[in-house]
């Protein structure tokens, strides 16, 4: 039999995919990457997914699994000709436990639904990517994903207390689970943001988060983002951490004020958008707090949002930023970088640098609380020369983030897009240990071969050989 | 090279005085992660099991270990580097996590460590995977153990993640440390994420641990001591009276944290969040309970080695319900009949491949591990 007469065998042809246009939609995640695609499969079960393993493995085929593909590193673009593993089938909410606050979950759920699903017991999944709307549990699981309210409440690794994960060897293993600390290693926390390279995900355990019984939303605009930046630093000093912190430059309030009607401040340098949550009084006296600091540093409007729809306007608006680009040119490029929150300003000031020396147009828009930035170019990769600039000045982007003490990325992940980067904040040896790490999950380099550590990372000639077996 | 070779290299011959260590072994204190490290080479080249010493306060977890070496922190004892704006600290691993939480108060800000720490240090509290109370609020303390810095056990440095509050560049070695108890190697360095203490702070009694916690909005703690509820609030002050007249109860100003459990046997149940008061009703007659509600813990203090039966009793309840009974302490005589862990769990042989790529000849605290890893 052929890999994909087994593969038939085991799901049916309904749910084995060769041709062309399939395996060219499966080419390629919300990046710019593509990838060559074997076969499509879209399991529904855990038993489904050993059958498949097992299938691959003896065909010497590499598995890459994924969710939406709404990933923006490549993370799910194969690097050799792979059967490509959909989730979005495996969708259910399989049990929630209200008075725990925990619910099992397929990978395949899309990240809105589950905060919807539990809406009525006033509970909610914290992490919310952008992409929410389409991305899923077990895709957030794989990128660690975060989003703006990871700012309070920590990225998806801190909302993931479970995983059923189907291994190498096509055994199925429960890592974690509801009780806290469970013994021994904790595997399950080495899962959470290994990319789909250590096994695939077939359950997932979430935290459910309390929704807050207060919230205000603060809109305050500024003429310098420095002034902005410094609003942030000395909110989080005075000992406020606002659930989202988010911060956008002037020529996205712009973008985004033609086309949503958001009611920003067009004339402003840089806007933030806080939300404060927590018990009533609380909110109150911070959104106090925030409003004093914004004044001393020379806001130029500090707005409460009235209500309930005037804040959902205002965080519309924040999210409809990426769309909004495309209004300046047909493409863009979106960088995830991490800095330390007090040097927001000098590498904002070197971004902005950078990009003009590459004679291209960037703007800001990002999770300003944490020191995760965004950069964004936007330009037409019709015009010859133009993807150059853009990688080139991607890479000094992430070196300066680097210099100050930052790192390559906040929540987007490594995948292929900065995986020959690893060398600039990591040691030989460092990526090594990593290397070995996931070798001890997949020996065999079945799954996702190639992504996250570059290629020669495991050396080995560090440290001693195992004893023979 | 052998023990005393080593030891004559690093100036530290010295067993510490009254150390309830077993005979026969040689304590030994480096002062970098690079000489712990050359120290785990040459104690990997002879198969020597060390055994990695903190300041002594979670040794009793786990299985017994008979160690030639036992490598101390003692002399890594510095605050390298503290980010009030940043919400980062970074700290060598023997630095007492009573020392850092006073340092780190001076600005405001905690770690979320163990309030009642005793002789603690930071590395032992990672390594032993210990969050405070406060982790109901601020999350366990691996979501806050940002890197760390391994001498592992084949003698090499491996730094893993970064004094960052938010990063997903790599594989997650500072997660897979915390609460490793040494089986990886020597944590020698940390970067914890801090958060901002309130302006104020409350502790209020009231009559029913599962009421305060479906009253009050995200409270540091809720516990239960011999029958005693009390919520643990901070946060403005506005917040704290309004929060404490919810309640209903007796408010006092400050946080008056339990005392840590008295008794020679000290046993910790972890089962899910909504089970806690079950567990905390199967305490045995006569022993001391601390209960954390919406997390899961339920810590006993008994005055002597239970019979065997108070141990086995409790572990078919807390495996039915995907929970676990962990030793913290007890006589020697205890371990010589008992699992201080309980069954290993499904996944001993990843566990087991995992610890080998870090310490191949399996000298690190060796057999410390749930299975005997």
């Amino acid at each position: 039999m052929s890999l994909t007469a087994e593969l038939t065998a085991l799901l049916g042809p309904g749910r084995v995919k060769t041709d062309p246009l399939e395996r060219h939609v499966y080419a390629r995640d919300a990046g710019m990457r593509t990838g060559p695609v074997e076969t499509v499969v879209h399991p529904r079960t855990t038993d489904e997914i050993v059958g498949i393993v097992r299938i691959a493995d003896r065909y010497g085929l590499p598995i890459v699994a994924r969710g939406a593909g709404t990933g923006l590193a490549g993370g799910a673009v194969p690097t050799e000709p792979a059967v490509l593993v959909v989730l979005t089938r495996m969708d259910d909410i399989h049990e929630v436990d209200a008075a725990s606050r925990t619910a099992w979950v397929g990978p395949g759920l899309i990240n809105l639904e589950l905060s919807q699903h539990t809406a009525p017991l006033g509970l909610h999944y914290a992490p919310d990517p952008s992409s929410q709307s389409a991305c899923t549990i077990g895709g957030n699981v794989a990128t660690n994903a975060g989003g703006p309210h990871c700012l309070a409440d920590g990225t998806t690794v801190a909302h993931v207390l479970a995983v059923e994960l189907v291994t190498a060897d096509g055994e199925v293993v429960v890592l974690g689970g509801a009780a806290p600390d469970p013994i021994g290693l904790d595997l399950r926390g080495v899962v959470v943001g290994s990319e789909g390279t250590v096994g695939i995900v077939t359950r997932v355990l979430v935290r459910l988060t309390e929704d807050a019984p207060a919230t205000r939303t603060l809109l305050l605009a500024f003429g310098d983002t420095a002034d902005a930046a410094a609003t942030v630093s000395d909110t989080v000093a005075a000992g406020v951490i606002p659930a989202a912190l988010e911060m956008m430059d002037g020529v996205i309030v712009e973008l985004v004020e033609n086309w949503i009607h958001a009611g920003f401040p067009t004339d402003a340098a840089g806007v933030l958008l806080a939300e404060l949550a927590g018990h009533p009084a609380a909110v109150e006296a911070e959104a106090e707090i925030l409003s004093d600091i914004a004044r001393k540093h020379g806001a130029t409007s500090v707005q409460v949002a009235a209500d309930a729809a005037e804040a959902a306007t205002w965080w519309k608006g924040r999210k409809a930023a990426f769309g909004a680009v495309a209004q300046r040119a047909p493409d863009y490029y979106l960088h995830d970088t991490v800095v330390p929150r007090s040097r927001l300003v000098e590498v904002l000031d070197t971004v902005n640098e950078i990009a003009e020396r590459h004679g291209l147009e960037v703007m800001n828009v990002f999770h300003a609380g944490d020191g995760n930035l965004h950069p964004l170019m936007s330009f037409d990769a019709s015009v010859p020369g133009t993807m150059e600039r853009v990688q080139a000045a991607g890479d000094e982007i992430v070196a300066a983030s680097v210099a100050v003490g930052g790192t390559l990325s906040g929540e987007h992940g490594i995948g292929l897009e900065k995986r020959d980067l690893m060398p600039l904040v990591f040691s030989p040896v460092d990526l090594d240990a990593q290397a070995r790490l996931s070798e001890a999950f997949d020996p065999t380099g079945l799954f996702n071969p190639g992504k996250i550590l570059p290629a020669g990372s495991r050396c080995f000639d560090y440290g001693r050989p195992a004893p023979a077996q | 090279m052998t023990v005393e070779t080593i030891a004559r290299k690093f100036g530290h011959l010295e067993v510490e005085a009254g150390a309830p260590l077993t005979e026969g072994h040689l304590v030994l204190a480096p002062a970098t992660s690079e000489e712990a490290a050359a120290v785990l080479d040459a104690a990997a080249e002879r198969e020597l099991p060390v055994l990695f010493w903190g300041g002594g306060s979670h040794q009793g977890f786990g299985h017994r270990i008979q160690p030639a070496i036992v490598i101390s922190t003692e002399r890594m004892n510095r605050i390298l580097e503290w980010s009030p704006a940043d919400l980062t600290v970074v700290a060598e691993a023997g630095v007492g996590v009573a020392d850092l939480a006073t340092r780190l108060m001076e600005g405001g800000q905690t770690a979320v460590l163990p309030e009642r720490p005793g002789a603690s240090t930071v590395g032992g509290a990672i390594a032993a995977g210990q969050s405070g109370w406060g982790r109901l609020r601020y999350g366990p303390i691996r979501d806050r153990t940002l890197q760390v810095v391994l001498s592992t056990g084949d003698g090499r440095v491996v730094r893993a993640g970064a004094p960052l509050v938010k990063n997903v560049t790599g594989y997650d070695l500072p997660r897979l440390a915390t609460g490793s108890f040494g089986a990886l190697g020597l944590i020698t360095r940390v970067a914890l994420k801090l958060w901002p203490l309130g302006a104020r702070a409350a502790t209020v009694t009231v009559e029913s641990a599962e009421k305060a916690l479906a009253t009050a909005y995200r409270p540091l703690a809720v516990l239960e001591e011999n029958g005693t509820a009390r919520v643990y609030l901070t946060g403005t002050s506005a917040e704290v009276e309004a929060q404490a007249a919810e309640l209903g109860g007796t408010v006092v100003d400050g946080l008056d944290w339990p005392e840590s459990l008295v008794g020679e046997t000290v046993l910790v149940i972890r089962v899910p969040a909504s089970l806690t008061r079950a567990a905390a009703d199967r305490a045995p007659p006569g022993w001391s309970y601390q209960a954390a509600f919406g997390v899961g813990e339920v810590r006993l203090a008994g005055p002597s080695a239970p019979a065997a039966g108070v141990l086995d009793t409790l572990r078919e309840w807390t495996t039915g319900v995907g929970g676990a009974v962990v030793v913290e302490r007890a006589p020697d005589t205890l371990y010589e009949h008992v699992d201080p862990w309980g069954p290993p769990g499904p996944s001993l042989e990843l566990q087991r491949r995992v610890k080998a790529a870090f310490d191949p000849l399996g000298i690190c605290n060796p057999g410390r591990l749930p299975g005997n890893l």
